[in-house]
């Protein structure tokens, strides 16, 4: 099963895409995943329910976050409300180790993503300001990186033993599907997508496309 | 001040109103300038002439901030305008526009920490109805 792990809709303030219009696209242009994560900046969506274009559409929609630190941005999958109650999600200075002992205290999971970006990714800080513990997983794979920026994050993934995940980071429709992240399991719901991403049967992937 | 004190002073209430009287030159103007050819836009004569719906966008009121509002306009940048289409602007329409901070919030990006400011006018016709929703974003780097 393949699923872009890290997208945004309208609901975030720089998305361009509507929800509907990803499906369209995927299905119309037969990208070669089985659904997508929306992970809307500094926010959980709690306004919407997408549970009708899933059964329209034949795809999995699921919704988790994005939060930022000062060592970068962090998806987080599994969001509740005693993630909701342990950070702030609206800050961009979350201390990065809270992040993640919150996720993990949670039943939650926390990886940084886009890791060789400047200033939002974790790679360079992680050499100015000092490794941080329980990072797991990070995004080695990411649609929006520029040269260079995935090849960082795989060898950091590589140096440190960490599982990696890919995602598209689209924020307009011809974006979705562009990275993403094959599970060996079959996965239909966001307990069961936290639960894969606590084990470690899954990788980063360049979905094919049809057209 | 951080994003969300300012957030917590600033938004919530309009602080400035203007009217303005619209002319149909005025309609036809900006619907040609945009390359609109249909005539319910560009023909005073037509029985459904109009303003496209984003005609409102092009007004600005007579202040762009609160008065107190600590954020030095020459250090922001535009970061675009969207707008929220309720109903038909008309030929000889009084227009009242109320300003109002929508929103304040800190994002960081690839360049570092940017604020946003969202600076919204509703429109409003002489009978009160509900003509648009403009909201104009406002961009500063790296908050001091």
């Amino acid at each position: 099963m393949i699923l872009d792990l890290h997208s945004h809709s309208v609901a975030s303030d720089d998305g361009r895409a509507k929800v509907e219009n990803y499906c369209q696209w995927i299905q119309r242009k037969q990208v070669g995943i089985d659904g997508f994560v929306l992970t809307e900046h500094r926010q959980f969506d709690d306004a919407n329910d997408y549970r009708a274009l899933e059964d329209q559409f034949g795809l999995l929609i699921l919704k988790a976050s994005e939060v930022e630190t000062e060592y970068g941005h962090v998806l987080v999958f599994g969001v509740n409300d005693d993630l909701r109650a342990a950070f702030d999600f609206a800050k961009i200075d979350n201390p990065l180790a809270t992040v993640l002992e919150a996720a993990e205290r949670a039943g939650a999971v926390a990886v940084p993503c886009h890791p060789g970006r400047p200033k939002v990714g974790m790679c360079a800080h992680w050499e100015t300001r000092g490794p941080v513990d329980g990072v797991r997983i990070i995004e080695t794979l990411n649609g929006g990186s520029r040269e260079g920026e995935n090849e960082q994050a795989e060898a950091m993934a590589e140096r440190y033993g960490w599982n990696t995940i890919g995602g598209s980071d689209s924020h307009i429709v011809s974006h979705i599907g562009r990275c993403a992240t094959r599970f060996d399991d079959e996965i239909r719901d966001i307990d069961g997508l936290v639960t894969a991403l606590q084990g470690d049967r899954f990788e980063a992937v360049v979905p094919e496309t049809a057209s | 001040m951080n994003a969300a004190e300012l957030k917590t002073q600033f938004t919530g209430y309009v602080f400035d109103e203007i009217e303005l009287d619209i002319e149909p030159e005025s309609l036809v103007g900006f619907a040609t300038a945009c390359g609109e050819t249909q005539s319910r836009f560009t023909d005073p004569t037509d029985p459904d002439f109009q303003g496209v719906p984003n005609y409102l966008t092009r007004i600005h009121g007579s202040r762009a901030m609160p008065a107190d509002f600590p954020v030095e306009m020459h250090r922001c940048f535009d970061a675009g305008k969207s707008v929220q289409f309720h109903a038909p602007v008309r030929p000889g329409d009084k227009i009242q526009g109320r300003s109002e901070i929508a929103d304040i919030f800190e994002k960081s990006g690839r360049s570092g920490s940017m604020l946003f400011i969202v600076h919204r006018m509703n429109f409003y016709n002489q009978a009160g109805v509900h003509l648009a929703t403009v909201d104009w974003r406002l961009v500063q780097r790296e908050l001091d």
